[in-house]
């Protein structure tokens, strides 16, 4: 790894998987007002079905992704039915810290029921595709790390394209606004929720799934890109999801940068500072217009 | 008979008065009585362990809740101040020599530099940023710790010198009571002063408590620091309590047991969360077929079923006892009247 060009490739693939997580958390955020602690055992979610579906029952890598990303949908909406439909029945009163503290409950209760079920142990699949991309001289990609890439833009792309193009993008874009507001023209608040969530656990589980190669799926896998992308979702300004993918990429590249001139373990450290500078100086976050 | 009487009764009167006012309503006064004699009747050395366990984890989640109940705010790197703490005092034992009573001092003084920085940067903000912020701390601390090899040999563990000279837990037993008790009668006392009113206005509305002239961000920090410096403290005694600190000490997964005792201690109550640590812990250690991760997904099941169910916790199972049994007592009281 000494040339520049190869580390801009690595921080362009890692802040792939970052935008693809921070843009569904991000969207949580702005929508239904919840910031989601779980989002990483979402994560987890696609890895393990995607393990199962690829190594278990040695399905097609496309279809593999596929039903980690609705498996990870699918939990999302359970859980929005359950936990957060009950809490909202039950009371508004402090909505951020209650329903915050409830995804904690999720995601332990996720997390170590993977680990009762399926043990501490990695489960992962060598790889989807054999081969490599010839990137620079120095460096061939190989082809998973391409792929998975290649999944987060198109993940990223179709959720842009649908929360700008389509009407019901834009009514969740409205619920994101005003929810009264969004009520009284007819918006069904309740749907909208659901599909919000399921849509960023779906993105989830897509980036878990896609990077099962990379990392296999084990219980604790999801808490390093949960907090990468809460660490992205500060930099852009909450609630703000065309900034979150830039972010990612943003926070991939500095990451990279210091992994390679510092070493292993300060990465965390650079981002601190970063974060800390954006609260000193512009506390909406680089993207953000709104407090 | 009736004056000395009269005298004696104006001077317990004058002795509970005194006692509230630092916070000690009677029956906190008698639960920590019952608990200060309590291991005079504990000869097994396993259980006085899980009770030590119990107070110091409970007194975390009192120094936890103190800021969620009162500004509503998630300090969600607890566990990284007390990670500070304890590092700072146990390499400042091992470096320098110092006793370990002094550490307490230093652990106490860095976790509230610590809270401080955080609170300044991010509570003139919406609440969310403070518990991020406290959490990247927290992953920052412990990757830190994790590195920095030399100092703090990383995950092998750095042996720390014991604060006592001791085989049992009961010598330390006796200095985590006064240390919890400290930790109550501080919070509570702060509670009951003007920065805790000033801070439950702002929790309970932020902008009436401005309007009203109380600058909300001056009483968030204040409440803040004094959470973290207490953390910090809690932390030194982990250190010197246990003798192996390793960068797992500053784990999200201990702040969220924290967390998780604190509510289902009660929000709104201090002691709420000590009366769960005292319960659950000594339960959870009794069930011990039950494997460590099942314990975790009750934790979860309790967390959400308070949170949807019953917002008052533990505080509440206790209080509604506690009218039951007044409501018992008048009844029996007009019983006599009536008789005589």
């Amino acid at each position: 790894m000494d040339t520049m060009l190869d580390m801009i490739f690595i921080g362009l693939l890692r802040g792939g998987l970052y935008a693809l997580m921070a843009s569904g958390l991000t969207l949580v955020l702005g929508v239904m007002n919840i910031s989601n602690f779980a989002h990483g055992e979402l994560y987890m979610v696609g890895s393990y079905a995607a393990y199962f579906a690829g190594s278990v029952f040695g399905l097609h890598p496309l279809l593999t992704i596929l039903i980690g990303a609705l498996a990870a949908g699918a939990t999302g909406v359970l859980v929005e039915r359950t936990a957060f439909h009950a809490l909202r029945t039950m009371s508004r009163d402090k909505w951020l810290t209650n329903s915050f503290l409830l995804t904690v409950g999720v995601s332990f209760i996720l997390q170590y029921s993977a680990f009762v079920i399926w043990g501490p142990t990695y489960k992962g699949v060598p790889s989807y595709w054999e081969g490599f991309v010839p990137l620079t001289p120095t460096f061939r990609l190989p082809l998973d790390r391409a792929f998975a890439f290649v999944a987060a833009v198109i993940g990223v792309s179709i959720l842009w394209i649908f929360l700008t193009r389509t009407v019901t993008g834009k009514a969740i874009r409205a619920v994101a606004e005003d929810e009264t507001g969004a009520m009284l023209v007819g918006i069904n608040i309740r749907r909208m929720h659901t599909l919000t969530f399921a849509l960023s656990c779906l993105l989830a589980g897509l980036a878990g799934a896609s990077l099962l190669p990379i990392t296999p799926a084990q219980p604790f896998v999801g808490l390093g890109p949960l907090f990468k992308s809460y660490f992205v979702v500060i930099l852009a300004g909450f609630g703000n999801v065309m900034g979150s993918i830039i972010g990612g990429f943003l926070i991939g590249l500095l990451e990279t940068v210091t992994y390679y001139s510092f070493g292993a373990g300060w990465q965390n450290v650079a981002s601190l500072i970063v974060i800390m500078l954006v609260l000193l100086l512009k506390p909406t976050g680089l993207f953000g217009s709104k407090q | 008979m009736s004056n000395s009487d009269r005298t004696t009764k104006s001077l317990v009167m004058s002795v509970m008065a005194r006692f509230r006012s630092v916070g000690l309503s009677p029956p906190t006064l008698i639960f920590f009585v019952v608990m200060a004699i309590l291991p005079l009747f504990i000869q097994n050395e396993y259980t006085l362990r899980l009770l030590v366990v119990g107070l110091l984890l409970g007194s975390q989640a009192m120094a936890f809740s103190f800021t969620l109940s009162s500004i509503d705010i998630i300090n969600f790197g607890f566990a990284a101040f007390c990670g500070a703490g304890a590092y700072t005092s146990a390499l400042l034992v091992i470096n320098l020599g110092i006793s370990p009573w002094l550490g307490f001092i230093a652990g106490a003084i860095v976790a509230a530099v610590l809270g401080l920085g955080v609170g300044v940067l991010t509570l003139r903000l919406r609440g969310l940023f403070a518990a991020c912020m406290a959490w990247f701390l927290g992953l920052t601390l412990q990757s830190l710790a994790a590195v920095l090899v030399d100092f703090t040999r990383g995950y092998l563990g750095l042996p720390v010198p014991f604060l006592l000279d001791a085989a049992s837990s009961r010598p330390y037993y006796y200095v985590i009571l006064p240390i919890a008790i400290l930790t109550y009668v501080v919070l509570q006392g702060l509670n009951q002063s003007n920065i805790g009113l000033a801070c439950r206005a702002i929790g309970q509305n932020t902008e009436a408590a401005e309007a009203s002239g109380v600058n909300p961000t001056k009483y968030k920090v204040i409440n803040f620091t004094v959470s973290c410096a207490l953390a910090g403290v809690l932390g030194v005694f982990h250190a010197h309590f246990v003798g192996v600190l390793t960068p797992e000490v500053m784990a999200t997964t201990h702040t969220t047991e924290v967390l998780a005792l604190a509510y289902i201690g009660g929000r709104a109550s201090l002691w709420g969360g000590l009366v769960a640590a005292l319960v659950i812990i000594p339960v959870f250690e009794y069930l011990r077929s039950i494997v460590m991760e099942v314990r975790f997904i009750i934790y979860g099941l309790l967390l959400i079923s308070v949170m949807i169910f019953y917002p008052e916790g533990l505080t509440g199972v206790v209080r509604g006892v506690g009218r039951l049994l007044g409501k018992l007592i008048r009844r029996l009281r007009q019983g006599t009247e009536s008789q005589s």
